[in-house]
């Protein structure tokens, strides 16, 4: 420990540090932050929770705000917004609990019995209990079926149905229920949104009051906020500098657990299956990369024929040919070979890469030829000559293959694309990802905790290899 | 145990000729040189012997067997190369058992092998370690032991003391040659170090710009240089060369028709009346044993002379240096050499 300190204290200046320290210590510091903010701005988005990531939060940390409910309320008189404080926090996340801890945890029907008039209204279309009620009522009244089944109907069907003659005998609050569930004009769906608490001087008493603000922004003057004490009186501006919020930090870490546990709403997500695809695909790519591109690259560097540098003109020249003009010529070929939908449409036409060849053969080039040549001597086949001497003293050059390989291989998104994409089974994670951002749903907490999984893995493949990057095993044994 | 035969091998470059054609036979049992200067084909001819390079014309023959479409691996021959050529990953040991592996040996004989070895170098407390934690002593013992596990009918050695200091060279060298006589094997060794192929040779080839000067015994080489070429080359000052036309008189008379030019070695001279040369000394060294002398005689003709003795005599001098008749050399235009 001591010695680690004092080679971490060790300045230039015999005095303390000099300018030399200084500058290299900042500029150091400058990298890693560079480096390491990104990801850490990752890491921790991660786990802010989806309310959050909508309002475009820019805090670093997932702190909550205290939040209040906006509530909106239809009837006969027009609509109404009041706010509701106090609530517990599984009625705010009602929208974001799993289905098992909604029924498990919490009883919505013995909570909103507290509650009366609006604010039952409001609570009762939040926690989904309309259709419930609605349906017991009809039942209870001995209505008929086709009630149910009514909101869901196409609008043309509804015109052969008349469900106001129904009401008529209903009371007053069995009226308002039936027509919530039947949406029939002037009730529509109550509205329920979170909305941030925060607290400012009102311009008008110079008193400190609350107001719920749906969205804060740093970078602009004014919020928009509503007066707690008068909703109804629309809403006013007040200078950001001027308010005051409240936050707590509050991970999310259903972010994480949800995915992994199959329990994404809405869609499937099979995180074991997407991450053992890309496993499967990254390995055996990467084991059959590294052999081809050995292979060819000790032919091209340690054997005379006609044609070598043609050969290996041709195969640099193919690093000049951007990845997408190929696009269609993989496809085609994935598809012809009845390759597409199978991972090894994945691994194959990616398995020769020129810049693997390139490098390999460049290194294989300063193993000594004495070596191979006492290799002969020494009544080794052709094959043994490349497994057992080139390859172990090329393994620096090859790790570094590797490494790029599985990297390459792991975070691809294109040729998953070409090949697999009709066919959910074969999802690479990285096409898994892609799954979270549909035409009507944006899950993206759970894309970037997800995103963060799929970085382990390359993570320490790089932490574990790079050793090799920088032993160089080869140059040692020749005087 | 094996003979070789090298009959009228040639060797192209594409167009370049860099062997003309040599005959050459090999005893069993004999330790041969090949020594030349630089780029006289020496180590080619070897290459070509071991299998590494091909053979564009003539034959070169195994025990009598043609051996010129068979690869390195099956001659059943052992070479030792200039920069060892260790496999840098393995350990000694494995570096020893390569070979014998690729020749599918059962594991108890290799072993048995490589202790002898390792008893006959003495490297058996390093047979663990890796090439690179090695002195350039051991290495070379690991690269000559990795021959004699393999049990060669033949051992050819390139170059192989050229990369060690000087102490160490002439130690390795008598090792070598004792080598030689328990094992008893034909050896053939590629130098440029004609005090190497002196001391250890049964039989040195002296190669040229890609023929053979000369082949012979070490001291038949030293005492009867069939050519200028070979007189020059082997022994050390180098033989001082004095165009006929600026001898005296004296010594014209007593040359065989035709000569050109006389060789006489430094050694051979020594200061004396009889058969004299007169010579203005430039350049005098002391070795304490030995003493040499560098300086001109008419028509601005180095000569270097030995004296096994300590001298007085100074630079600028004049004196008068001669030899027996017995001890110069006469060479015709082409430089051949002629018998008195």
């Amino acid at each position: 420990m001591s010695a680690v300190l004092k080679f971490l204290s060790r300045t230039q200046g015999k005095n303390g540090p000099a300018l030399v320290d200084w500058i290299s210590y900042i500029y150091l510091l400058l990298g890693f932050l560079i480096i390491f903010l990104p990801v850490l701005w990752l890491l921790l988005n991660s786990i802010k929770s989806q309310f959050l990531l909508q309002k475009l939060d820019t805090n670093i940390l997932p702190l909550d705000y205290d939040r209040v409910v906006r509530a909106t309320v239809f009837g006969p008189e027009g609509k109404e917004i009041f706010i509701m404080k106090d609530m517990p926090e599984w009625v705010i996340y009602w929208n974001e609990l799993r289905d098992e801890d909604k029924k498990n945890e919490n009883n919505p029907n013995e909570f909103i019995s507290n509650y009366e008039g609006k604010e039952y209204y409001a609570l009762r279309t939040h926690l989904g209990l309309v259709s419930d009620h609605a349906k017991k009522l009809i039942k209870q009244k001995n209505l008929p079926e086709w009630l149910i089944k009514y909101p869901s109907m196409f609008p043309d069907a509804k015109k052969e149905y008349d469900p106001q003659e129904f009401l008529t005998n209903l009371n007053e609050e069995e009226i308002r229920l039936m027509s919530e569930f039947l949406g029939i004009k002037p009730y529509k769906p109550n509205g329920f949104t979170s909305q941030i608490l925060i607290s400012a001087i009102n311009p008008e008493t110079n008193k400190l009051e609350e107001y719920s603000v749906s969205r804060l922004n740093n970078n602009k003057d004014t919020v928009n906020a509503r007066l707690i004490s008068n909703p109804q009186g629309g809403i006013v501006k007040l200078q950001t500098q001027d308010i005051i919020v409240n936050k707590k930090l509050r991970p999310s870490w259903i972010n994480y657990s949800d995915p992994l546990t199959n329990n994404v709403r809405g869609m499937s997500f099979d995180a074991v299956k997407c991450l053992s695809n890309s496993l499967f695909v990254t390995i055996v790519a990467t084991i059959i990369t590294v052999l081809i591109n050995s292979m060819a690259a000790f032919a091209l560097s340690k054997y005379k024929f006609n044609g070598q540098i043609i050969f290996f003109i041709i195969i640099l020249a193919t690093l000049m040919v951007p990845a997408s003009v190929l696009i269609v010529g993989i496809f085609k070929m994935v598809s012809m070979t009845g390759l597409n939908g199978s991972l090894w449409g994945v691994i194959i036409p990616g398995a020769a890469t020129p810049t693997g060849v390139f490098m390999l053969r460049q290194y294989m080039l300063t193993i000594p030829d004495e070596l191979l040549e006492a290799a002969r001597m020494d009544a080794a086949s052709e094959w043994s000559i490349y497994w057992k001497i080139v390859f172990p003293l090329a393994l620096p050059a090859i790790a570094v293959l590797g490494i790029l390989s599985i990297i390459w291989r792991w975070n691809d998104l294109i040729l998953p694309m070409i090949a697999v994409s009709t066919t959910k089974t074969a999802y690479t994670i990285q096409l898994c990802l892609l799954d979270f951002q549909g035409e009507y749903v944006a899950q993206e907490h759970y894309r970037l905790a997800m995103t963060v999984v799929s970085l382990i893995p390359t993570t320490l493949v790089f932490v574990f290899l790079q050793r090799y990057i920088t032993t160089g095993i080869a140059n040692t044994g020749i005087k | 145990m094996a003979t070789l035969e090298i009959k009228k091998v040639r060797k192209n470059y594409g167009t370049l000729e860099v062997i003309h054609g040599i005959d050459l036979f090999i005893n069993n049992g004999e330790f041969c040189v090949l020594v030349g200067p630089s780029g006289c084909g020496k180590s080619t001819l070897l290459r070509m012997i071991a299998g590494l390079e091909q053979i564009t014309k003539g034959d070169i023959l195994i025990d009598n067997q043609v051996v010129n479409n068979i690869s390195a691996a099956r001659r059943g021959l052992a070479m030792v190369f200039q920069s060892y050529a260790l496999y840098p990953h393995m350990s000694v040991r494995q570096n020893l058992a390569f070979g014998l592996e690729n020749l599918k040996m059962k594991i108890e004989e290799i072993d048995r092998r490589i202790l002898e070895a390792a008893r006959l170098l003495r490297m058996e407390e390093y047979l663990q370690r890796k090439p690179g934690q090695l002195s350039g002593g051991q290495k070379q013992r690991v690269a000559i032991g990795r021959a004699i596990v393999r049990e060669p009918s033949i051992y050819l050695f390139d170059e192989p003391l050229s990369n060690l200091d000087a102490e160490l060279r002439v130690a390795t060298r008598v090792e070598l040659k004792a080598l030689h006589a328990r094992l008893g094997n034909t050896m053939i060794y590629v130098t440029h170090d004609q005090v190497e192929a002196m001391t250890m040779a049964d039989k040195i080839v002296v190669m040229n710009d890609g023929i053979i000067e000369q082949v012979g015994a070490p001291l038949e080489l030293y005492n009867k240089p069939s050519n200028k070429f070979v007189a020059g080359f082997i022994g050390s000052p180098k033989m001082n060369f004095i165009q006929f036309d600026y001898l005296p008189n004296s010594l014209k008379e007593k040359a065989p028709p035709n000569s050109i030019s006389l060789g006489i070695r430094p050694e051979h001279l020594s200061i004396k009346d009889e058969n004299s040369l007169l010579l203005n000394v430039e350049t005098v060294e002391q070795l304490g044993s030995d003493s040499f002398l560098y300086g001109t005689t008419s028509g601005e003709q180095k000569i270097s002379i030995k004296l096994n003795y300590q001298t007085d005599i100074q630079a600028n001098q004049s004196i008068k240096v001669g030899f027996k008749l017995d001890d110069a050399h006469w060479f015709d235009k082409d430089g051949i050499a002629l018998t008195s």
